[in-house]
């Protein structure tokens, strides 16, 4: 899900950027009114965590498999600040350490999976809790999914519109919503499945060794 | 950890800024690449920095076609569907897009190459160490991953069915959560015990 390099305007990615650095200053102005000697190491590890979730492979009914993004269990252990933080810094590192990110679309990214995508996680487990929780993890890892999904195909679809040459031509992702939606969504939903899937069985993994927060 | 601050004339602060330099140099090239929208501009540019990265030019041209191929391949092939399909094919276009992506992931691939992030970090301490301790730990899940990969392949022959393959995903996840908790509470431990919380 990941936008790379070249494909996002600097009419998008900038203003982005202001966005994301507003949420950054929230997410660690919480994170500091609870700051002691442990908040850096647990966040460094939980970065590890989020990095290394991105790399499990979900199996997929179908039979192939696609990456998890983890950001609902991130979200629903840990809480949505960190969540967020530690999503940025994963993208930070993949793009400065590992060469294998966007620099100009990380702050889409990290707000589209890390902010909107957790928060969702957050509000959608809340929502349905006095359903059925398995039904209400589950239903939140899917939409942690589907919600950055959303976002991604908005911010390409709309590409063509706010960059184009005189004649019309793109200048960076070349496709509209009609074609960007149904892309990205359609599999999306598939994949949200596995991350159900996966976000219930460590849910309940989390529940029996008392890490949920109160 | 030493968490004196060299002197202005030491070694570590002589090195501390060129690094950072560095960083926001490559940080300002890559914002004002997506500002040309002339592909004979872009491949000048990639020429140079091919031709100023050096010996490794090759291996990081190399890095970068594997990784925006399979993006960059979809789209291209998409957009000349579809834009042929509809008679606004524009080849400048595919140019243009294929050769700023290129540039872009080149950059990233040369300066991670030459210069270590952490070194560009020095003198933010939190930064610093935030990155310091996720590193290690990205390299330990990731040996742990590893194992489970292959300890999982190894009890399973034939193809496993869905349900054993779940089984096995949620069991990393399980794992890695397990680890992250106890890692978080030996780190700070660690650190605590090396003086780094003393004022």
């Amino acid at each position: 899900m990941h936008i790379p390099d070249g494909f996002l305007s600097p009419q998008t990615y900038l203003p982005a950027y202001a966005i994301a650095a507003g949420g950054w200053a929230w997410a660690a102005k919480g994170l500091k009114a609870q700051l002691n000697e442990t908040t850096v190491p647990r966040l460094a590890v939980l970065t590890a965590l989020a990095y290394a979730l991105g790399i499990i492979m979900v199996p997929i009914p179908g039979g192939t498999s696609g990456h998890a993004l983890g950001v609902a269990i991130l979200a629903l252990v840990f809480g949505l600040r960190a969540a967020f933080i530690a999503y940025s810094i994963v993208l930070v590192l993949q793009a400065l350490l590992f060469g294998a990110g966007g620099i100009t679309a990380l702050a889409v990214n990290a707000l589209a999976m890390g902010l909107i995508g957790a928060a969702g996680a957050i509000g959608v487990r809340k929502l349905l809790a006095r359903v059925n929780e398995t039904f209400a993890v589950a239903t939140a890892a899917w939409v942690s999914v589907m919600l950055p999904g959303i976002i991604v195909a908005l911010i390409l679809g709309i590409q063509p519109l706010i960059a184009h040459n005189a004649d019309g031509s793109p200048l960076f992702f070349p496709f509209g919503l009609s074609i960007t939606m149904p892309a990205v969504l359609i599999p999306h939903c598939v994949i949200g499945f596995g991350e159900a899937v996966l976000t219930v069985l460590v849910w309940r993994y989390a529940r029996t060794r008392k890490w949920l927060p109160k | 950890m030493n968490n004196a601050k060299p002197t202005v004339n030491s070694p570590a602060s002589r090195q501390w800024p060129a690094a950072r330099n560095w960083l926001l140099l490559y940080l300002a090239s890559v914002v004002i690449i997506t500002f040309i929208h002339h592909p004979a501009i872009l491949a000048i540019l990639l020429a140079s920095a091919l031709l100023f990265s050096g010996n490794n030019r090759w291996r990081h041209l190399r890095r970068t076609m594997l990784a925006i191929l399979a993006f960059n391949l979809t789209i291209s092939v998409g957009y000349a569907a579809v834009a042929l399909w509809q008679g606004t094919f524009s080849a400048s276009y595919l140019l243009l897009v294929n050769l700023r992506t290129i540039l872009m992931v080149f950059l990233g691939f040369w300066f991670t190459a030459r210069i270590p992030l952490l070194d560009a970090l020095a003198g933010w301490n939190i930064a610093s160490l935030l990155a310091t301790l996720a590193i290690g730990q990205i390299k330990t899940f990731e040996r742990i991953l590893a194992d489970f990969r292959a300890a999982f392949e190894s009890r399973n022959l034939a193809r496993p069915s869905w349900l054993a393959r779940s089984r096995h995903t949620a069991a990393q996840a399980q794992t890695l959560l397990d680890k992250s908790f106890a890692a978080s509470n030996e780190a700070a431990q660690a650190m605590r015990s090396r003086g780094v919380f003393d004022d």
